[in-house]
């Protein structure tokens, strides 16, 4: 395992939550969900296949993702992934939650002794 | 997203695994090329490309198995962890497995045998071809009195003419239960069935051997060779299953019939709950039963008759159909004339119903499925018992086990994970306990089937474990190991959350407020789940006792019962003509007999009873309807070989002839019922007779009898007038009689071989059969014995539970303050003092469960009136007796252990923390 996995570092659950944001952009095959997970959060994400896998998994078997073997752009097959329905709608519930807790989370560690 | 498309792929998955492993295959191994050319585009060799690739991802087998356990389907890898856990830890406590096991095996085993009868009785269908289109034909009025309609010969004519509106009909008989198949002298008796020509056809039986009736075997009255289909039973008995046995003759009721063929081993008959050996056509009766009226309008009614409707008939449209023929039917079957009118005309109004008969008739459903039914929520109860107390262990198992959850969960298990585990522990149980229950389920069922079978009937019920039966024992397991199990569970999740805490003394861990409520609570509804069932075993027991002590009226040890079928005699055997004098003469000469007498009828023999409507000349004015009577036709010396009292007046004597006054002895029902209870010897009444014979004579009353029992032990003695056959001048045929023997001493059936000689000689076409009056006595109480047998078995065992329960969580609660008292004693508690302590907890929890339970059973016995006789639901004795033998086991099961505590020594105790 890459010592520069930062995936432990990862909240709980938001694995699920950044994956289907990757694929509302455009379907993906896995490796490409990894990349753009790396580049988007400017690396501080590196999200191994071990994890990645399962998740893929989690999320097709909940029907959020659909998958479907394509060609690549260089030609060769690679399962591609994308939204459903309902993995558009969990997308916004789940933003909109992250959101909503992330601002408590914030207002909480900024708090001054004053405010305590 | 839906439960259903969820468990569908679920169940994809786990049928698919393969591909989907290529498919995982594949899949990696075309990330692992992106990122290789990823890497090379940044300008790394294509070997160090791959290297880096490769460490990146780590390995591919860690990561296919973390990918395997993402899918639901991984939860049943972790069940069948769960359950390999389970096991290890019942391996390591052989006797709590054992027990608890062996008690489960006990209590779902004995609900599957109960129900594998109420299945065989109540819920299987017949054996044969669309059961569900099968219909009998039925009067409104035989169904109000709860039998079906039998129907005589020319009625089921009229029914076989108009087969053709419905997709055929059937009819047969049972009657006479049993053909003869001696040649001479006593009964060699086989269970006979008289069918219709196209009985086994329509049916959809086909042969095992030979062939089934055709229509022309069942032909009426014409000289021909008699067929008779054999069952698979009676041809494995009587010919060894020889395949020669199709063309052999037997001789039935003296009469020689041919074998053509052999029923399949599935097929029993119409009837559920008996078996016929031997079926004959019923064209052949008339000739088989020497009955020349059979097919004549006054012929005996005894026809069942059954019709297959059509395919999307219903049976209300095809009763609709008969009844609108009805007026044709009966007219056709029953010419008006003379005595035939009124019948006629009840007939007229008594609407034609068809019912349902997929699952066949059956007399003994009748009788039994109140019973049954009863005995099937006493086992059920006696399991919910057995439930509580597993609970009960399981309970102190979890609290035991406590650190152990505690650092599951601690570890991050999850709280499903810990109630999946414990679930699946006592699942293992009860499957565990179900799969012996089915061996115990096997033989009970028999067993109780052989104990329904009396001197009269032998009851032949296919209690096999069908798919019913074992969809049952699987649904009750499931239902006792969540019932027993969810309580313990979600305790022992409680415990391991929130930690029994540190008790101020010593470090052992106490038990939380909940689980000690909870067990408090379950051994309450423990004792009074158990008092329920012995006070009900104790109704049962003495509704059987009750029986038991009915004064029968005459002496049942001594008499032998000799049934006499004299159909086939060359000797005049009408009444008057006196032929059983003969008969009687030879069997008081048989050394040994004290007594003889002749009858028409014996009592409880299950036979028919003849009942006349009397008038007392100058007696009470009585309604219509209560003037009947019993009577019978005896000679002198009945009532000495019955040893029935004579209270006023004299018995019959051989001096009462034809040629003096036709006299009667009542007994007093009927003297209390026509006269008041005057003296009525002296006094007269009159039969009253329907119909066109001649007025009969008043008769004279000479004697008093007391009351005896007649057919059923239940009902109040019944007015009977007993008549000298020697004075009976209508000359009805008397084929059938008994002949009753008084034994000089010892048991009457030492008398059978003499007698039966005795009888052979004086008339060798006689055919007979012997019964002691005893068994007979006994089969009347048949169902109450089984009841009472049953509801007893599992009072005790239900008692035997509790007293299990009691004395575990007594022992437990005593182990867990094994310091207290240690601390107790070394302060200078006396042991007395200590056992007051224990005793005392438990002592409170059976009176407030014994509390309840007398008001639960308050409650319930009322539903089982039915099937008492001679005490209340409410029987105080049995209710005081109850409660008394529970409080008794209660206190003394949990006085050994209590006893055990005092002998703690203080330091051990201490030390031991």
């Amino acid at each position: 395992m890459a010592p520069a996995d930062k995936q432990s570092a990862l909240v709980q659950g938001t694995l699920d939550m950044l994956i289907l944001k990757t694929l509302a952009l455009e379907p993906m095959h896995g490796y490409g969900i990894g990349v753009r997970l790396d580049q988007i959060s400017r690396g501080i994400f590196q999200v191994n296949a071990g994890s990645l896998f399962p998740a893929f998994r989690r999320l097709e078997r909940d029907g959020l993702i659909k998958a479907e073997w394509r060609t690549t752009d260089n030609n060769r097959r690679a399962k591609y992934y994308a939204l459903t329905a309902a993995g558009r709608a969990r997308l916004a519930r789940a933003t909109r939650d992250w959101e909503t807790q992330a601002a408590a989370i914030a207002r909480i560690l900024r708090a001054s002794p004053g405010e305590i | 997203m839906p439960l259903l498309s969820r468990l569908l792929t679920g169940f994809r998955a786990l049928l698919r695994k393969e591909r989907d492993e290529r498919d995982l295959d594949e899949e990696l191994r075309a990330f692992l090329e992106a990122d290789v050319e990823q890497r090379m585009q940044s300008g790394m060799s294509r070997r160090d490309a791959l290297r880096a690739a490769r460490a990146h991802i780590g390995s591919i087998e860690a990561v296919k198995d973390h990918t395997r356990d993402a899918g639901w389907e991984s939860r049943l890898d972790s069940v069948g962890r769960d359950v390999r856990y389970a096991l290890r830890g019942l391996r390591r406590s052989p006797g709590f497995t054992a027990v608890a096991v062996l008690t489960l095996a006990l209590g779902i085993g004995a609900n599957s045998a109960v129900f594998s009868v109420v299945n065989g009785l109540l819920l299987r269908t017949l054996p044969v071809t669309a059961p569900e289109r099968l219909a009998m034909i039925s009067t409104q009025q035989s169904l109000n009195d709860g039998f079906g309609a039998g129907w005589n010969f020319a009625m089921w004519d009229q029914f076989h003419h108009r087969a053709q509106l419905f997709d055929g009909a059937i009819a047969w008989t049972y009657f006479p239960q049993q053909f003869d198949l001696a040649d001479t002298g006593e009964s060699d008796p086989a269970d006979g069935l008289f069918v219709s020509g196209e009985f086994f056809s329509e049916l959809g039986v086909s042969p095992l051997l030979g062939r089934t009736f055709l229509p022309e075997d069942d032909e009426l009255g014409k000289e021909r060779e008699h067929a008779a289909v054999i069952s698979y039973g009676f041809w494995q008995r009587r010919f060894g299953g020889a395949p020669d046995a199709i063309g052999r003759q037997l001789m039935v009721n003296r009469a020689p019939v041919t074998i053509v063929g052999v029923t399949p081993p599935g097929f029993l008959g119409p009837e559920v709950g008996r078996a016929f050996e031997l079926a004959l056509p019923i064209g052949s009766a008339p000739v088989i039963l020497n009955e020349r009226t059979w097919a004549k309008p006054e012929g005996r009614s005894y026809l069942a008759v059954m019709l297959r409707l059509k395919p999307g008939q219903t049976r209300d449209g095809a009763s609709a159909l008969l009844r609108g023929m009805q007026h044709q039917i009966i007219d056709a079957a029953m010419p008006r004339n003379g005595i035939w009118g009124e019948v006629q005309d009840d007939m007229m109004k008594d609407p034609i119903v068809l019912t349902p008969a997929s699952a066949g008739t059956s007399e003994l459903r009748r009788q039994y499925s109140q019973p049954l039914l009863t005995v099937l929520a006493i086992a059920a109860t006696v399991l919910l018992v057995a439930c509580v107390n597993m609970a009960n262990l399981l309970l102190a198992r979890a609290t035991s086990r406590q650190q152990e959850l505690q650092v599951r969960l601690a570890i991050g298990a999850s709280r499903w994970r810990i109630l999946q585990q414990m679930l699946v522990e006592s699942l293992l149980l009860s499957a565990m306990g179900a799969s012996l229950g089915l061996g115990v389920a096997a033989w009970g069922g028999r067993t109780l089937v052989a104990q329904l079978s009396t001197w009269f009937d032998r009851i032949v019920l296919d209690v096999q474990l069908d798919w019913r039966v074992v969809a049952f024992t699987g649904g009750v397991a499931v239902a006792t190991g969540v019932l027993f199990g969810m309580a313990p569970a979600i305790t022992a999740f409680d415990l391991a959350r929130h930690g029994g805490g540190r008790s101020p003394i010593g470090a052992r861990s106490t038990d939380s407020r909940r689980a000690v409520a909870l067990r408090g609570g379950l051994l309450v509804a423990q004792v009074a789940l158990s008092l329920v069932l012995v006070v009900a075993a104790g109704l049962f027991v003495r509704t059987f006792q009750k029986l038991g002590e009915v004064p029968l009226g005459f002496d049942s040890d001594r008499v032998l019962v000799v049934r006499v079928n004299a159909s086939r005699s060359t000797a005049d055997s009408t009444i008057p003509s006196g032929s059983y004098v003969r008969l009687l003469d030879a069997a008081r000469g048989v050394p040994g007999v004290a007594h003889a007498a002749v009858s028409l009828n014996t009592p409880v023999n299950r036979g028919v009873t003849f009942v006349t409507d009397f008038r007392g000349v100058g007696g009470r004015d009585l309604p219509l309807k209560e003037r009947r009577s019993i009577v019978n036709l005896v000679t002198p010396g009945w009532f000495e070989t019955y040893g029935a009292a004579i209270t006023v007046g004299r018995p019959l004597q051989e001096s009462d002839t034809k040629a003096t006054a036709p006299i009667v002895v009542v007994n007093e029902a009927f003297a209390q019922k026509f006269f008041g209870g005057h003296s009525v010897v002296g006094e007269y009444i009159a039969p009253e007779i329907r119909g066109d014979f001649d007025r009969p004579q008043p008769l004279l009353i000479v004697g008093v009898v007391s009351n005896s029992v007649d057919q059923s032990l239940r009902y109040e003695a019944v007015p009977a007038v007993y008549q000298p056959v020697a004075q009976f001048t209508r000359p009805i045929p008397m084929a059938e009689f008994s002949l009753s023997l008084r034994a000089a001493s010892g048991s009457p059936a030492a008398l059978t071989r003499s007698v039966s000689a005795a009888l052979t000689s004086a008339d060798r076409h006689l055919a007979f059969s012997f019964h002691l009056l005893e068994d007979q006595v006994r089969g009347a109480r048949n169902q109450e014995r089984l009841v009472a047998w049953l509801s007893g078995f599992f009072g005790v065992l239900a008692l035997l539970l509790a007293a299990i329960g009691l004395y575990g969580v007594t022992s437990y609660i005593v182990a867990r303050r094994q310091m207290e008292i240690g601390i107790r004693l070394a302060l200078g508690a006396q042991r007395a003092d200590v056992v007051r302590v224990s005793v005392g907890q438990t002592a409170i929890t059976t009176t407030i469960g014994v509390v309840v339970g007398l008001g639960a059973a308050a409650i319930v016995t009322r539903y089982l009136k039915t099937l008492l006789f001679g005490i209340t639901p409410l029987d105080a004795a049995t209710f005081v007796t109850a409660a008394v033998v529970l409080m008794a086991v209660a206190l003394l099961t949990c006085y050994v252990p209590a006893r055990r505590a005092t002998r703690i020594d203080p330091m051990i105790a201490l030390r031991s923390e």
